[in-house]
This record gives structure tokens, C-alpha cells and sequence, in this order.
């Protein structure tokens, strides 16, 4: 079926969503309340279209497209709608985007600057609410930019069902608050910093640190556990500084994480900038170990196929006992995103036949002259007596070893992983060129 | 002038006991009622003409035939908010005639199918539910209610607590449900409300008030008093500057200058009449020069620009200020907007402010260009006609009295 | 400082849960019964609430910022509530506040609400929820006196 909007054809399904079908055909449509996975709720009004037919405008996440529908976003009817809507939007709102930390990101400062609508009306005072609230979470809250369009609230009552937020007062005085004594306080929480389309709420690990504008984006799989929540990775690198990760974003993705991430995987990141003294050790002294006849080794779990694959080749051709072990923690799973398996790629490692019995792992070990880590989290700070160690590392590591070698981490290296349901997923580097080399140009060194 | 319908006993001392009440009549349809089957019950409500006597008018019957045609639970919802300013109606009959409201239910609930009823009354109104829950209780007793009853309904008095928008249908039942009072979006398609997902008749005090004197007497009795679109009778209210202010029943069609004249004694001391909000504040304001033809029914106000609304009319005479009056209704919007959609929530609260300005005679040109703004920013762009409603009250003191306005303009 | 309902509002409460379809439904019942009998709504009364009908606390919270009759402090003085609204500002609504102000709000806490519903009597007023109508300044001595 083919409805009109502005005159073009656009092809969808009778009863879809009308905001659903413009978003999806990449058509501008400025929405506040609607968010994908949250759904409408109606109360933003600046989804505002013209329908043929109908003699007032309608919202378009509430408008159910069926035949012979047509619909006008560009009437001058229709555009003085919205402008009039926004600028009673902007009235009670600090225009101060200069010093706001959504600058950038903020949907009222891209509407309005759509409409070329700047601050008019300073004449009447403005409703005072709370500036600068502690959430709890890492988050905090500004009420007066607030835009009450909700999400953050329908996101802990219907998403996470903690119901920390609600909606307090009445009219004008109504504000975004948790109660009394209570905070904002689930392991998804952060998440209502990337929902709200404004500044009002904003996290205090981002805070005022960077301008968005600055910042490039990679896309990526968060490592933290099996799940393989899709997201960006947002960098950058300047005349004074690094390289330097500043957030982990959620990139949408239906099938598995929608547009959340738990707040252990978003400030994951942090992994990503420590910095880590290790001597450089050469290719020549492994390959004088690998001499040794009893070998082994451990490689990590949350490795991309492409790593596993070159680890397991290398093992092959060096007669190296190859295991892995999944990064099992009881506590961390929970019935939605996060999973108890904090591997970011265990399926690889069972779909490449990689033995993970951790028994005979045990007994290997013992037997073992040479062990060979590949970025294990277990063997990096345990003492292995009597042991020639040599780490592949893309972190700190803390016990004796022999020769160390550091690596790119997923951020600088890019690469495929298996989530816990089966999906495929590529992740991808930075554009920069990393300082450490990708563990799959060290092995093909051995060869 | 006056027909007396639903306010046949209001005279009577303690009508709110049911050995008074019976000896006058109430409970008396009942026959008539269980004699019907339900859809004949539906059917005289429609042949009557019976209009909704909470604000909007609406076809009563065509209401019960879709909450009556709706698989589901049902529940029959009295709405008893009446916080529309002007407007203090439904009160009289809860407190001086409950009897003939909770006869009203029975009739109602078997017509429609449905054995749960809540009234919905607004929390200010504590002496007044008090009144009827005595007369529930009685209702009890003698077995017109609850298990013993011929037709089984249970009433709950349900008490509101401080939101004049919980008076809209959609918000109330949130309410109802132990939600703040936001109004819900409204459907695509003719339906019924909703309660807790089930299909819910939302019906006025007055409304169900007047179901059993047409059951009782039938559709054309009904359609003897007033007008052919707008039956039967209303409790008008009339308040403000007039002598005689209260609440008194009338057929529609009748003049409203005649009314303020004869039955609300004309305006206080003898001063000349300048101007009527028509039925409760959410109806535009009509200035004395449109009123020479104004009769009370739907058809005629709205043709006019206004409308009957709730039948609760403000007087204004000659000395009263426009722009305080409006300054006056605006805070009362501001103060009352539930807060959900953008337009209302600012808009409400800024033309409130504005309005300061000009009682303050310190306002600008700028600012009645930005109040006309705020209006139509109101106008048509919300979850409910609350903000409409503010939109037309502002339109309307614009429309006719700009001079007043532009004498504030410094 | 815990909160728990008076055993009378405890047995009219359940005899209330009969009648909805959902606990929930409860919720504003259970405000007035609390805040009938503690004068005002406290976050004991709010907790012990929230916990008995299985609703989150913040649901409570928002729901009682709401209303205007919900009070979430108690309150130091009896409330004089007075109207304000237009029918009753034409009547003179100005001066009984002034008049309450001035000679009243000693002992009381004079605030003005909207329309009561009783414009016919403006101007008016209420004091512990009992409607005083065609308010004088004579009346209202009478009253409070
Ligand atoms: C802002 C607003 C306030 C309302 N207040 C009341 C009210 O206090 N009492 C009432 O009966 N209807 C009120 N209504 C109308 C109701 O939504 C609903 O139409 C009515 O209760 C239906 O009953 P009726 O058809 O018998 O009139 C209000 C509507 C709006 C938009
Ligand atoms: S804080 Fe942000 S997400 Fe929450 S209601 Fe306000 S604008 Fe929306
Ligand atoms: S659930 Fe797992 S994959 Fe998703 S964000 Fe959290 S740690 Fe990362
Ligand atoms: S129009 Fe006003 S009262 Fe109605 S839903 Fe919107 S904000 Fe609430
Ligand atoms: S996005 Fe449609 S009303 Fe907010
Ligand atoms: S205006 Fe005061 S009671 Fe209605």
C-alpha cells in the first residue's frame, strides 16, 4: 500500500504508525514524546502533520496510516502549527545552549534552530524548578529543561520497572522528580540520559567534558558480556591530547539490546583508556620458548572469531594445548540484558571447537612448562610458579611473566562476535591508527 | 419559567431519606424499568432527545447503545466532579434528592448491562457525599441495591480530590483507576470509555438524573418540554452580579435575558447587564448587544459563538472588568491544566502571567499580539479541549471587549 | 514513626477492596483515610500505603502531588479556604480575604482555592471541608468566634 506524504509516494502496511513510516523513510518529523521503543504518548504535540480530510492537525504518533491517506508536513498551515508549539515550548526554557551539555544532541535546539526561533518573549518571568539534581545513577537533572516529554519516566516504569521517576505537580509547576529519600537507582538507569531529547537530563561521567561536536563515532559491540549490545563507540583525538574514548552510546538494534545498555557495559569504556607501562618484549624470544614441549594456552573468551581462529592456528602449528573459559559471574545476569556469561564471544569459541573443560584445563596447567595467555582476565594476576608465562595483553597485568606482548583492544581492532542467542555481529575500529598491534599481525609474525 | 423535572423534590424537606423520598415518588420507575428489556430502555433514551447535561451535549442514548453493544465488564460511572466554574448543579440533586439519582443508576446500569457503579464526586464536596452515602446506605437496606435487589448494583462513592480537570471523562476514569487525572487520547473511532480496560459509561449527575421521569413517563412527556434538538429541561445556574443567584430548572429555548430578568431577579442593584458567560467559565463570553435573541438551548448559543455547556451562567453587569474577569479565568486555567501537553502546560501559564501586565495596566502592544498567539497555539492542538476551551475564553473577552484590553496598553 | 490504619478505617478498607476491580483503584480511598487521620499525608503514610496495595511508592508520590486537597506537611493552623474564582470575585471575594487576612490569620491559614461549587453563594468559603455561603464580614465573625 502507498500513501502520500508531501506529495511522494511512500510505501507501507495499513494500521502502521505514521511517525514510524516517515522515520523509517528518513522524513524530518520533530517528536519529543515518541521514542521507538517506548512507544507514544501524546503529550509532546510537535509530531503535528496535516491530513487531508481532517479540519484540525493530528499527531503523527498517534495517526494509523490507511488507504488514500495524505499527508503534509510542509503546509505553511501546518508549519506555523509547530512554530507556534515550539516557541511556547522555548518559553519556559533557559536558551542557553552555549553552556548546556546537550548542545549538539538536543532536539529542541535543532527545532528551533529549524524554525529560526530565538528567545522573544523574556518580558514575563519564567516558571522556576530545580536546577542541577542528583539523581542518583550518575545522573543528573535540570527541571528547567525539561521538556516533560516522559520518556524517562515511562523508560523506569515500563522498561526497567523500578519506578524511581515520576511526574510531580500539576500544570506548569510539573516536573520531572523521584520521591523524597528515594533515588534513581537500577543497573540500566543511565540509559534516561540518552532517552531525554534535551539537556535536562545528563550524566555525570559526561558531563561538561566534551562538546559533541567534537567527538567521532565508531560502531561497535559492547564486550562487557554475551550479550552484544550494539553500540558507538564516541572518541576523538586532539592537538593536546590522546586518542581517547569519552562514551559508549546505544546503537539500536531490535533484535537484541533495542536502544539500551546497562550502565556496567556504558561505563565499560573506561577500560578502554587505561593506560599501562609494559616492556616490549620480540617475536625471536617466543619463538625460542615455543621450543619447550609442553605448552599451553588460555585465550579470553570475549576474543573476535577472527583473533580465535588466528590463536588456534598458531596453537595447531606450535603443537600448543588450546583452551578457553567463559568469564562466568552468578551475579551479573538478570532477565533482561545482561547475562551471567561475561564473555563477549563464547558461541565463537564453541563454534570454533576450542576446548573449554575447565578440568582438564586444570590438569594441563600443572603439566604445562610454557603457558601462553591471550588476554585471560584469570591468568593476568595469578601467580604461575615455576611456569614460563607470556602474556597477549590488551590490559594491566599484574603476576611474573616472561615476555609480554600488547595488543589492540576491541576498540582498534575489528572483528566478529557470537552473541549468547547465536547472532553474528561485526564491530569495527577507530579511525585511528592504535599503538599496539592487532594480536592477528603478531601471530602471523610467528609463522 | 420554571418546569420542575429532577427538581421536583428539592422543596421537600428531607428528600434525602428514603421513607421521605418514597412517599414522594422515588423508585417508582423501577416497575417500569424492570418490565422493559434492556435495548427498550436504550431506545426510549434515544427517542427522548435526552442531550448530556455535563457540558457537551452528547446523545445519551447513543452512548448506552455502544457501551451496551461493547463485550466486556461494564461499568456505569456517575460524573459528579462539577468543578466547571459557574456551574453548581449536580450538587442540589446529590444532596437534596440523592434518591432520585441512585434510581437513576439502577435504571441505567440494567439498561446497559451492568451490575458496578462508582460516583465520581469532587473532594471539596465532602458534606454532599456525606448526604448521599446515607442515602446509598438506605438504598441498601431496603434492597434496592446490593444482593437483594431485583436487578443487582452496587454504588461507590468515589471521592475526587482537588482537579477540576477530573471532571473530563477519560481523566476521571484515570483517576478512578488511582492515576494522577490526565486525560487519555482519544480514540479513531466511535467507543466507549474505558475502566481498567473495560467498556465504562460516563454519564453527568443530571444526565442520569433525568432517566427516570422519561422511563417512567415516557420519550414524548420528555420532548413536550423544550426545543426538537434540544428535549426536555435543564437545572440552569445563574451566579454573579444578579440578585437572585441559584439554581433553577427550565425547559431549553427559553431567552436568557428573561431568565436573568424573571427568575434571576436582573442584575444587582439595578445596574445594566454588560455581559453573560453562557454556561460555566469554558463557554465564550457574549456581551449584552448579542444577547436581545439568546434562548438557552445548544443550537442557539453555538450559533452565537458560545455555548450551553453546563447551563451555568455568570452575569457580569455594568462595573465589572473585562480584563480582571479574564485575568480572573486565566489563573484559574493555569492553576487547573493537568500539565501533559506542551501547548496547554505553557500556554495556560503564560497568558495567566501576561494578564498580570495588563491588570497592572503595564502591558505592551507585543504582549496582546503574544496573548492572541498563546491562544491559538492553545486552539486545537491538545490531548483534550481543556486548552481549546481557554483558547475560546480568551478569544472571546478579545473579540468583544479589545477596547477594555487596549486601554492597559501603556 | 510508622504508619498503620486506625482499625476503623482498616475495616472500612476492606470492605472497600470489594468493590473495585484492582487494588490499585484504592489508592486516592487511602490517601483521605490517611490523610483524615493524621491531617496530612506523610511518607510512612505514603510507604505503608504503596506496600499494601502493591504500587510502587513514586506512583503514590506523583499521584498525590496532583491534587490540590492532598497536603504533604501538616499543618500548623486550621485552613480557611477561600473562593476565588470569578463569580465569587464579583461578589466581593477580595474583601473577605483581606478581611480573613487581617483579622484571622493568627490562628489560621487563609488560602484562596477555585470555584467550590457554591457561586451561587459567593461569596463563600470553607473551613474543615464545611461550605460557610453569602459570606459577610458579620458572618464570618459569627462563625469563627
Ligand atoms: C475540562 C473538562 C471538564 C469537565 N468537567 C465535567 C464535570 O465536572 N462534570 C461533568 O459531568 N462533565 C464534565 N465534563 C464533560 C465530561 O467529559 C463528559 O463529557 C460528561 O461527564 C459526560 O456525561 P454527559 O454526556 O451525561 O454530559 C468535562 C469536560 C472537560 C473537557
Ligand atoms: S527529563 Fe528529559 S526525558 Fe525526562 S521528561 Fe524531561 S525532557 Fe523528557
Ligand atoms: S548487557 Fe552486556 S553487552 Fe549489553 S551493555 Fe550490558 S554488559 Fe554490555
Ligand atoms: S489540554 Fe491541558 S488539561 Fe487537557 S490533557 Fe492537555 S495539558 Fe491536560
Ligand atoms: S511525538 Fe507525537 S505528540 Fe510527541
Ligand atoms: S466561583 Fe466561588 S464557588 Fe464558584
Amino acid at each position: 500500500m502507498k500513501i502520500l506524504i508531501d506529495n511522494a509516494e511512500v510505501e507501507c502496511k495499513e494500521g502502521d504508525l505514521l511517525i514510524e513510516v516517515m522515520l523509517k523513510n528518513a522524513l524530518e518529523i520533530p517528536h519529543f514524546c515518541y521514542q521507538e521503543d517506548l512507544g507514544a504518548d501524546g503529550n509532546c504535540r510537535m509530531c503535528m502533520v496535516e491530513i487531508k480530510g481532517q479540519k484540525r492537525p493530528q499527531i503523527a504518533c498517534n495517526t494509523f496510516v490507511k488507504e488514500n491517506l495524505e499527508v503534509s508536513t510542509i503546509s505553511e498551515n501546518i508549519k506555523e502549527v509547530k512554530r507556534s508549539i515550539l516557541e511556547l515550548e522555548l518559553l519556559n526554557h533557559p536558551v542557553d545552549c552555549a553552556i548546556c551539555d546537550q548542545a549538539g544532541e538536543c532536539k529542541l535546539q535543532d527545532y528551533y534552530m529549524d524554525f529560526g526561533l530565538y528567545d522573544s518573549h523574556l518580558s514575563t518571568p519564567k516558571t522556576k524548578k530545580g536546577k542541577h539534581i542528583d539523581l542518583g545513577s550518575n545522573v543528573m537533572l535540570d527541571q528547567e529543561r525539561c521538556v516533560l516529554c516522559t520518556r524517562c519516566v515511562r523508560f523506569t516504569s515500563n522498561i526497567t520497572k523500578t519506578n524511581e521517576l515520576g511526574i510531580i505537580g500539576r500544570g506548569d509547576n510539573s516536573r520531572v522528580a523521584v520521591a523524597p529519600g528515594h533515588e534513581l537507582n537500577n543497573p540500566y538507569a543511565m540509559n534516561v540520559v540518552e532517552l531525554c531529547p534535551v539537556g535536562a537530563l545528563t550524566s555525570k561521567d559526561f558531563r561538561f567534558k566534551q562538546r559533541v561536536w567534537f567527538l567521532d563515532s565508531t560502531k561497535s559491540i559492547c564486550h562487557g558480556c554475551s550479550r552484544g549490545c550494539n553500540i558507538y563507540i564516541d572518541y576523538n583525538e586532539t592537538k593536546y591530547s590522546a586518542e581517547k574514548v569519552h562514551r559508549f552510546r546505544a546503537r539500536r538494534n531490535n533484535k537484541i539490546n533495542k536502544s539500551f545498555l546497562c550502565d556496567y557495559g556504558r561505563l565499560s569504556y573506561k577500560e578502554l583508556n587505561e593506560n599501562f607501562n609494559a616492556d616490549v618484549s620480540h617475536v625471536k624470544d617466543l619463538k625460542e620458548l615455543l621450543k619447550d614441549e609442553k605448552k599451553l594456552a588460555l585465550v579470553s573468551p570475549s576474543m573476535s572469531l577472527q583473533q580465535l581462529q588466528a590463536v588456534k592456528s598458531f596453537c595447531k602449528d606450535n603443537s600448543v594445548e588450546l583452551f578457553s573459559l567463559p568469564y562466568i559471574d552468578e551475579n551479573f545476569g538478570d532477565e533482561w540484558l545482561k547475562t551471567n556469561d561475561m564473555s563477549a564471544n563464547f558461541n565463537g569459541v564453541k563454534e570454533l571447537g576450542i576446548n573449554y573443560d575447565e578440568d582438564e584445563f586444570g590438569v594441563s596447567l600443572q603439566e604445562a612448562h610454557v603457558v601462553i595467555n591471550f588476554d585471560h582476565k584469570y591468568l593476568k594476576n595469578r601467580e604461575l610458579k615455576s611456569k614460563k608465562v607470556v602474556h597477549f595483553t590488551t590490559s594491566h597485568v599484574d603476576s611474573d611473566y616472561e615476555l609480554i606482548f600488547v595488543i589492540a583492544d576491541f576498540a582498534h581492532d575489528s572483528g566478529t562476535i557470537i552473541n549468547c542467542d547465536g547472532i553474528r555481529q561485526d564491530f569495527y575500529a577507530t579511525k585511528y591508527e592504535s599503538q599496539n598491534s592487532r594480536l592477528v599481525d603478531i601471530l602471523e609474525e610467528l609463522k | 419559567m420554571i418546569t420542575k423535572i429532577v427538581s421536583k423534590n428539592f422543596e421537600i424537606p428531607d428528600s434525602h431519606l428514603i421513607d421521605v423520598a418514597l412517599a414522594n415518588g422515588r423508585y417508582s420507575s423501577l416497575k417500569s424499568v424492570f418490565e422493559k428489556e434492556p435495548q427498550e430502555l436504550i431506545d426510549i433514551i434515544k427517542q427522548s432527545g435526552l442531550r448530556g447535561k455535563g457540558g457537551g451535549g452528547a446523545a445519551t442514548g447513543n452512548k448506552w447503545q455502544i457501551v451496551s453493544d461493547w463485550d466486556g465488564v461494564k461499568y456505569v460511572v456517575v460524573n459528579a466532579d462539577e468543578s466547571e466554574p459557574g456551574t453548581f448543579k449536580d450538587r442540589r440533586i446529590l444532596s437534596l434528592d440523592p434518591h432520585l439519582l441512585i434510581e437513576g443508576i439502577i435504571a441505567t446500569c440494567y439498561a446497559v448491562s451492568s451490575n458496578i457503579s462508582y460516583i465520581y464526586v469532587r473532594g471539596e464536596y465532602e458534606e454532599f457525599s456525606d448526604v448521599l452515602q446515607g442515602a446509598i446506605d438506605e438504598a441498601y437496606e431496603k434492597n434496592f441495591l446490593g444482593v437483594g435487589a431485583k436487578y443487582r448494583v452496587d454504588i461507590t462513592i468515589h471521592r475526587g480530590a482537588g482537579a477540576y480537570i477530573c471532571g473530563e471523562k477519560s481523566a476521571l476514569l484515570e483517576s478512578l483507576e488511582g492515576n494522577r487525572g490526565h486525560p487519555r487520547l482519544k480514540p479513531h473511532s466511535p467507543e466507549p470509555e474505558f475502566y481498567f480496560n473495560e467498556p465504562t459509561l460516563v454519564n453527568n449527575v443530571e444526565t442520569i438524573a433525568s432517566v427516570p421521569f422519561i422511563i417512567e413517563n415516557g420519550a414524548d412527556a420528555y420532548r413536550a418540554y423544550g426545543t426538537e434538538k434540544s428535549p426536555g429541561t435543564l437545572l440552569f445556574g445563574i451566579s454573579g452580579n444578579v440578585n437572585k443567584p441559584g439554581v433553577y430548572e427550565a425547559e431549553f429555548g427559553i431567552s436568557m435575558l428573561e431568565f436573568i430578568e424573571k427568575v434571576g431577579g436582573g442584575v444587582k442593584k439595578g445596574k445594566k447587564l454588560k455581559a453573560v458567560i453562557p454556561g460555566g467559565a469554558s463557554t465564550p463570553i457574549l456581551p449584552y448587544e448579542m444577547l436581545k435573541d439568546a434562548r438557552l438551548d445548544y443550537e442557539n448559543l453555538s450559533a452565537l459563538g458560545s455555548a450551553l455547556g453546563t447551563g451555568g451562567m455568570i452575569v457580569l453587569g455594568e462595573d465589572a472588568s473585562m480584563v480582571k474577569a479574564l485575568k480572573n479565568l486565566l489563573r484559574f486555567y493555569h492553576h487547573e491544566s493537568c500539565g501533559q501537553c506542551t501547548p496547554c502546560r505553557e500556554g495556560t501559564s503564560w497568558s495567566d502571567k501576561i494578564l498580570d501586565r495588563f491588570v497592572a495596566k503595564k502591558a505592551t502592544t507585543e504582549d496582546l499580539e503574544i496573548l492572541k498567539s498563546v491562544s491559538n497555539s492553545m486552539n486545537g492542538k491538545t490531548i483534550c479541549v481543556f486548552a481549546p476551551a481557554a483558547s475560546g475564553v480568551i478569544d472571546g473577552f478579545l473579540k468583544h471587549f479589545e477596547a477594555e484590553f487596549l486601554e492597559c496598553i501603556v | 514513626m510508622s504508619f498503620s490504619f486506625s482499625q476503623e478505617n482498616s475495616i472500612k478498607i476492606a470492605s472497600l477492596l470489594n468493590r473495585y476491580p484492582h487494588k490499585k483503584a484504592l489508592i486516592l480511598p487511602l490517601l483521605w483515610f490517611a490523610q483524615k487521620q493524621e491531617s496530612y499525608i506523610s511518607e510512612d503514610a505514603i510507604g505503608h500505603i504503596s506496600e499494601f496495595l502493591d504500587v510502587p511508592y513514586m506512583h503514590i508520590y506523583s499521584v498525590v502531588t496532583f491534587y490540590t486537597m492532598f497536603r504533604l506537611t501538616k499543618p500548623q493552623k486550621r485552613v480557611i479556604e477561600v473562593c476565588a474564582t470569578l463569580s465569587c470575585e464579583l461578589n466581593g471575594s477580595e474583601d473577605i480575604k483581606a478581611y480573613l487576612d487581617e483579622n484571622y490569620s493568627k490562628d489560621f491559614e487563609v488560602i484562596e482555592v477555585e470555584c467550590m461549587g457554591a457561586c451561587s453563594g459567593a461569596p463563600m468559603c470553607a473551613i474543615d471541608g464545611k461550605y460557610h455561603e453569602n459570606l459577610t464580614t458579620k458572618t464570618i465573625d459569627e462563625v469563627l468566634k
